[in-house]
């Protein structure tokens, strides 16, 4: 008789659907779509190479480089992310050109429709900021702007 | 009861042009209570209509030779009589009826069962077949309640005149009768628990898998007019006798809302049960009401 | 007559009967597909049922990268769905196959075989993107039986495209 009060219950609360265009809001760990910042990249590649399902693609050019991300081939898994933050760690900065919006990809029409490309010239990496100076070896010199080609 | 007064029952009311919105109606009000009682809203109030509308609009696929006309023969034929079975109701007082009308309704009443039957097995499909043998196990063994209750009910008052069964006043006989009834209408309207012939998960559509367009419109309105029917007659027996037509007319639709509401509770709050449970369901639980009603109206037929 | 065209479009929109097949998924989508008709999200609102028969379904939603045992499977299911129908992809496997890219048993994208109107990117995709995506494929059911289309899409003259 349990279901009967069950049934009873939720006649009186009423539903709990969320009526049509409304959507529920999503947790701050979903892993929606892949952003880029162009004015972030130092052309690694390191995310190409991560990527599980060949969403990134990475053209190097003379001077500048292509690269494109397809959210339609993507798993959403989050690896190309990680990978350009350690990377971006390990040269001592704390800003990386990829991140993870929190939304939901939205739902296209037309196959390859929300490919995107992007055509970054290449720039001489930026300063290091003076506060992790003291890890610098003498080695590491500074690449020089027209090589350092990221084909791996 | 002349022409006239048979085509207006007929087509007019409770004929099609009543029952035809009323089946729309309940149908509605099935999915919405159940969706209620799961917590979710519903399909909004129009939907039976649209997915009539839209069925009509489809094309068909082709169907060749004797087994394609059959198929295609077989839900006009459902429509047919649960549109006879409807006009047939006896929901207006002096509105005319003969003598026997009662096995007809009973007979028109059974008709959509037996095309659906017929229906899986003419279209050559497995899950047809196996559909149409658990539809034909059903049908036996509810039938057997649902007549010998209604039986009972005719027999102890030596009529099988609709309109005259309906007159009568109440009484405890009557009652058991018409709760032997209700318990049948469940398998009749293939919802839970008895809902086994639609069991989508097992079978496909049933007896339905090769029917499209048009013809799955017939089928869908000829269930719809299958509730009207069924809770009509319920309605029928359980209302008291009125003078004014319009008071009678309301009462009807009353009551048949009623009785929808109740089925629909039933369907959200039970499973489907398998095809054995069902069978010995009705043979072993409520042929225990029948045979009780049946023996006391042979009982007080013979005392009186 | 024009009114019981738009009616029928209107119904076409409002009554949306859906066929789920797996084309060689990994369920996961199947299983948002799922959900999208439990309580919290609800498909039925829109008037969305899922059917049991292809011959049933309006709309045919489809998950998985097609492998090649399914793509037989999938010619006789749009065959046999009829009337003015819609395909819905679900997923990123059917649009791109995702992760299985270049695999041997993979044979193409699912628009190598049949056309497909909405895609739903996603891995998988929230159940309230799945119920978007066939709320769009209902509205270009509708559109299509207005403006009939002069592609093979629309296998058979369609009852409301013979009505003058």
């Amino acid at each position: 008789m349990k279901i009967l009060s069950m049934l009873w219950k939720n006649l009186i609360r009423g539903p709990r659907t969320l009526l049509f265009p409304a959507r529920p809001p999503v947790t701050e760990r979903f892993r929606g779509l892949v952003q880029f910042d162009p004015s972030l990249c130092t052309g690694c590649a390191v995310c190409r190479f991560r990527c599980t399902s060949r969403a990134i693609e990475f053209k190097a050019g003379k001077g500048e480089f292509t690269w494109s991300y397809n959210p339609g081939q993507c798993t959403f898994c989050g690896r190309c992310v990680e990978g350009c933050a350690e990377h971006a760690l390990k040269d001592g900065h704390l800003e990386h050109a990829l991140s993870q919006a929190e939304d939901t990809p939205p739902i296209y029409l037309v196959q390859g429709e929300l490919k995107k490309s992007y055509t970054v010239a290449r720039r001489p990496p930026a300063a290091r900021p003076a506060a992790t100076a003291p890890a610098q070896p003498a080695a590491t010199s500074k690449p020089s702007p027209t090589t350092s080609g990221g084909a791996q | 009861m002349n022409l006239i007064t048979a085509l207006a029952r007929l087509l007019i009311f409770p004929g099609l042009l009543f029952a035809v919105p009323a089946a729309w109606f309940f149908l509605w009000v099935e999915r919405k209570t159940v969706a209620l009682m799961q917590g979710r809203v519903g399909p909004p109030f129009m939907q039976p209509f649209f997915d009539f509308v839209k069925l009509t609009a489809k094309s068909t696929p082709p169907r060749s030779g004797i087994a394609g006309a059959l198929m295609r023969s077989w839900p006009l034929i459902a429509l047919a009589s649960a549109a006879g079975a409807v006009g047939l109701l006896p929901v207006l007082p002096s509105s005319g009826g003969f003598e026997g009308d009662l096995i007809l309704l009973l007979a028109l009443l059974e008709m959509p069962s037996m095309c659906i039957i017929a229906a899986g097995f003419s279209s050559r499909s497995i899950f047809g077949e196996i559909g149409s043998a658990r539809e034909a196990a059903l049908s036996v063994s509810y039938n057997i309640v649902f007549l010998l209750a209604i039986v009972s009910i005719a027999a102890s008052q030596h009529t099988f005149r609709l309109e005259a069964l309906a007159a009568l006043p109440a009484s405890p006989l009557r009652l058991l009768g018409i709760v032997a009834i209700i318990v049948c209408l469940p398998a009749k309207l293939h919802i839970n628990p008895f809902s086994l012939p639609n069991a989508e998960q097992e079978i496909y559509a049933g007896p339905m898998t090769e029917y499209a367009g048009p013809e799955l419109a017939m089928w869908e309105l000829s269930h719809g007019l299958e509730w009207v029917a069924a809770t009509g007659l319920v309605a029928t027996l359980l209302a008291p006798h009125f003078g004014a037509w319009w008071l009678a007319a309301l009462v009807f639709v009353a009551l048949s809302f009623a009785i929808v509401l109740l089925l629909s509770a039933v369907a959200a709050a039970t499973a489907r049960l398998a095809i054995d449970t069902s069978v010995r369901f009705y043979w072993q639980c409520t042929l225990i009401f029948a045979v009780l009603a049946i023996s006391s109206a042979l009982f007080m037929r013979y005392r009186l | 007559m024009k009114l019981w065209r738009q009616l029928v479009c209107l119904a076409r929109r409002r009554s949306p009967w859906l066929f789920h097949m797996n084309a060689g998924s990994c369920n996961g989508c199947d299983i948002e597909l799922v959900a999208a008709l439990s309580p919290r999200y609800d498909a039925e609102q829109l008037g969305v049922r899922l059917e049991g028969s292809p011959r049933h379904a309006d709309i045919i939603c489809i998950t998985g990268p097609v492998t090649k045992n399914a793509v037989g499977a999938i010619h006789t299911v749009y065959g046999q769905v009829c009337g003015p129908k819609a395909v819905v992809a679900i997923g990123s496997c059917p649009a791109t196959t995702n992760v299985f890219i270049d695999s041997r048993t993979i044979d193409g994208p699912l628009e190598k075989h049949i056309p497909v109107d909405v895609f739903v990117p996603g891995c998988p995709p929230r159940p309230d993107a799945i119920i978007q995506g066939v709320a769009k494929a209902a509205a270009i059911l509708a559109e299509r039986g207005l403006n009939p289309p002069k592609a093979t899409v629309a296998i058979a003259a369609t009852v409301a495209e013979e009505q003058p």
